[in-house]
């Protein structure tokens, strides 16, 4: 991080900023504009300095020291390690128990973005209608997203017991046995997204309902006056008009989901036999439990470059695609 | 008008800001020193000076991290108020760092090589050598001897347990066993004699019998797995058969003897129908009248005693056809090597302290954790306790008759317990055989030794 410019010199004087550059005089010109230039540029790092020390300290900082970590053989809490390059990678790669976690998180990420998207846009078009206690129903649905997903887990918990939880119940009174949702493969992954979708589907139908909102009302008089059906409307109109939205929910419900560890560490703690245990549970139970702290970093630079991918591409993909005024 | 002002803080702010940046840059540079890096893992193995005793003050404030085991926290309040009658200038901070080892320890090894630590830590049985391996935690018989303790009432046991290269790690505190636990009522239903199966072959004998006591969708013996769980009770049924899950370091999951005992967990959950998993707490399902019998904590027993409407009995772990034993756990308190001689001599006294007859027997008659001297065990105060309630007296004399020290592997290697949980789940849960479940893991557990503690030895 390089420091700032010199200071304007003194002796000039500083034209006031209600000013016009005027056209005519040239050469004065350019040098106060390097000047407000200058000025500018003094003013935007006062007004970012803070934020900017706070990234660099709590986020850039530990990212770079992560980045190093990642290359030492640490047993955490140890006053010592030794350097093993890219060991740490190869490791990971080699690993028996990678490709279960790999496909565990593809498996949690698609069903708990799919599944929110889908059930979320449900949701934001039943809330858009104009129904009794539309508000109070809104506010029910956004709920779950304000919880602490540690409480919300213990809760689920409590719901998902299968012999004596609400969950067994109510699938009692439709004559189905409950499955055995604390040890047997693959009903704990289903039990955490489950939860996790109830968890983010709120959000995901407020960003929705926004959207929605936002769709001129004449586009959809003109398309009923051409007699589109409903579903037409919706499919050729709608979700058309709502793709900003939906780029800008398939961003963050996949970084928020790639991320998520509260409700897996209270409900399953990655278990049983490792069927729960993403890339991100992976990266606490390896450093924290296992105390491999140089292995953990470099999981978890694994996943940031995932992260950062994903983002990449998403971003370009909005960028290209999404021109709507 | 405006550009003298103007210009005045143009001119500050550049260097307002350079020194903003400059705090930063010292912040980023300083905050985390990180552990030295040499080529190899191995700490400078200078010996530490000596430090003479007799010439230490202690420190007039401590602090404890604590989980509050057996929710001790008002038990553990009262032994600090009862030290400070007798130690006015010391002053000891209480600090919940985590609702149980796992988490306490987990805060500690983050908090190592900062200011925030504690001067006395909470030390399970699979954490104290890691913290060891560490250098975090400092040898307790030099200062035990200069405080005059008395280590030899310590039950022999359970101080041997933080034995290493001859010296002492930690002092026992919070320390269990686990039991069979029956219900005697549906016990004396199928005719049954009024104890505990001596031998697992007995138990699934009288499985017939127990059948048809327990309700729809229970089992006579019930059992649950999980992490500092599974592979603490299997010990049990490993060594009786023969097998262990290493001999000193050395893995011998491939052993026809531990093979065997796997086999056994297998046949008892998939063969005779005699277990069954417990989806959550095995002590629920037995509390609530579910199975007619489970393996529990001593740390459990005050919990079945209130929570159940029959009559709890407890018993010795059942042997197998090659003996059997009982591991031992729970935790013991260490004090980090890091603080000052004045603060350790602080922690040794208060650690003597919660430790002695008085305090111990006190911890147990309030939790149900065992008393950790011999000198207690025999105390009035315990003696009245297991006159009224005698199932407290089987955890005591189970550790008299059948403890065996934990195998290394479970105890010293990190991760290794929860790898071998895994291997308990494929065999219980999955039905796997239990040569391919001991093989799956037997890979990652010597990568663990072979990371984290070779290097360190």
């Amino acid at each position: 991080m390089t420091t700032v410019d010199t200071p304007p010199a003194p002796t000039a004087p500083a034209p006031p900023a209600s000013v016009p550059p005027s056209s005519t005089r040239r050469a004065p010109r350019t040098r106060l504009g390097t000047r407000r230039r200058r000025s500018a540029l003094v003013w935007a790092l006062i007004l970012a300095g803070p934020n900017v020390a706070l990234l660099l300290v709590f986020v850039y900082r530990p990212l770079l020291e992560s980045f190093y970590l990642s290359t030492l053989q640490w047993n955490l809490g140890s006053p010592v390690a030794r350097s093993i390059g890219l060991g740490n990678y190869v490791a990971w790669f080699n690993a028996p128990s990678t490709p279960t976690v790999v496909t565990t998180t593809l498996v949690f990420t698609l069903a708990t973005v799919g599944g929110a998207m889908v059930l979320g846009l449900g949701l934001a078009l039943l809330l858009d209608r104009k129904i009794a206690g539309r508000g109070f129903a809104r506010t029910v649905a956004f709920a779950p997203y304000v919880l602490s997903g540690f409480a919300v887990g213990i809760l689920w918990l409590f719901m998902f017991d299968p012999r004596y939880g609400l969950v067994q119940e109510l699938l009692g009174l439709v004559g189905l046995p409950s499955p055995q949702w604390y040890t047997e493969r693959p009903w704990p992954l289903v039990m955490v997204i489950v939860v996790y979708l109830w968890k983010n589907l709120g959000y995901v139908a407020l960003i929705y309902l926004a959207g929605l909102q936002s769709v001129p009302q004449d586009l959809k008089d003109a398309a009923a006056l051409d007699g589109a059906s409903p579903a037409r409307t919706l499919w050729s109109i709608v979700l058309p008009l709502l793709t900003p939205t939906t780029f800008f929910l398939l961003v963050t419900m996949l970084l928020s989901s790639l991320q998520s560890f509260d409700i897996i560490k209270a409900m399953t703690q990655g278990g049983p036999l490792g069927s729960t245990t993403t890339l991100m549970y992976s990266i606490y139970q390896e450093g924290f439990v296992n105390g491999r702290a140089g292995y953990a970093s470099a999981v978890a630079t694994v996943l940031f470059l995932v992260l950062l991918v994903v983002t990449a591409v998403q971003m370009r993909f909005v960028q290209r695609k999404v021109h709507y005024a | 008008m405006s550009h003298r002002p103007a210009r005045r803080t143009s001119r500050r702010r550049p260097l307002a800001l350079a020194s903003a940046l400059a705090a930063v840059a010292a912040l980023t540079a300083t905050a985390c020193a990180g552990p030295s890096v040499g080529s190899s893992a191995t700490a400078d193995d200078e010996p530490s000076e000596a430090i003479d005793w007799s010439q230490v003050e202690p420190a007039s404030e401590i602090t404890w991290w604590s989980n509050h085991p057996g929710q001790s926290k008002a038990v553990e309040e009262e032994l600090i108020a009862r030290f400070n009658e007798e130690h006015p200038d010391i002053t000891v901070n209480l600090v919940t760092a985590g609702a149980n080892y796992d988490e306490v320890a987990q805060r500690f090894q983050a908090a190592s090589q900062t200011d925030e630590l504690p001067d006395l830590v909470i030390a399970s049985d699979v954490w104290w050598f890691r913290y060891h391996l560490n250098d975090q935690i400092m040898p307790l018989d030099d200062v035990f001897e200069h405080l005059e303790a008395d280590v030899d009432d310590f039950q022999p046991a359970l101080y041997a347990d933080y034995e290493y290269e001859g010296q002492h790690w930690a002092a026992p505190y919070a320390r269990s066993t686990p039991l069979f636990y029956y219900n005697k009522d549906m016990w004396a239903a199928a005719g049954l004699p009024d104890r505990g199966p001596e031998t697992w072959a007995e138990l699934e004998e009288w499985g017939a019998s127990l059948t048809e006591q327990v309700p729809d969708g229970g089992s006579t013996f019930g059992l649950s797995t999980g992490p500092s769980w599974g592979a603490w009770w299997f010990e049990n049924m490993i060594w009786g058969h023969g097998g262990q899950y290493s001999d000193g370091f050395d893995l011998t999951l491939d052993s026809e003897e531990a093979i065997a005992g796997g086999q056994f967990l297998h046949d008892l959950f998939h063969s005779s129908g005699v277990a069954t998993l417990s989806a959550d707490d095995a002590m629920a399902d037995f509390s609530s009248g579910l199975i007619a019998s489970t393996i529990g904590s001593t740390g459990s027993l005050k919990g079945a005693l209130d929570a159940a409407s029959f009559e709890v009995g407890t018993a010795y772990l059942p042997d197998g056809p090659a003996g059997g034993g009982t591991p031992t756990g729970g935790t013991g308190l260490a004090i980090p090597s890091s603080k000052t001689p004045e603060e350790q001599l602080a922690a040794a006294m208060f650690l003597e302290f919660v430790t002695n007859t008085e305090s111990t027997a006190y911890f147990s008659q309030n939790t149900g954790y065992m008393p950790v001297r011999t000198s207690a065990v025999e105390s009035d105060t315990m003696k009245a306790i297991y006159a009224e309630t005698p199932q407290f007296r089987t955890a005591v004399d189970q550790l008299a008759d059948k403890a065996r020290p934990q195998d290394y592997v479970r105890v010293f290697v990190p991760g290794a317990d929860a790898l071998l949980n895994d291997a308990i789940e494929q065999i219980v849960i999955e039905g796997t055989d239990p040569k391919t479940a001991f093989e799956s893991i037997t890979p990652q557990i010597e990568t663990a030794y072979q990371e984290n503690v070779e290097p360190y030895l």
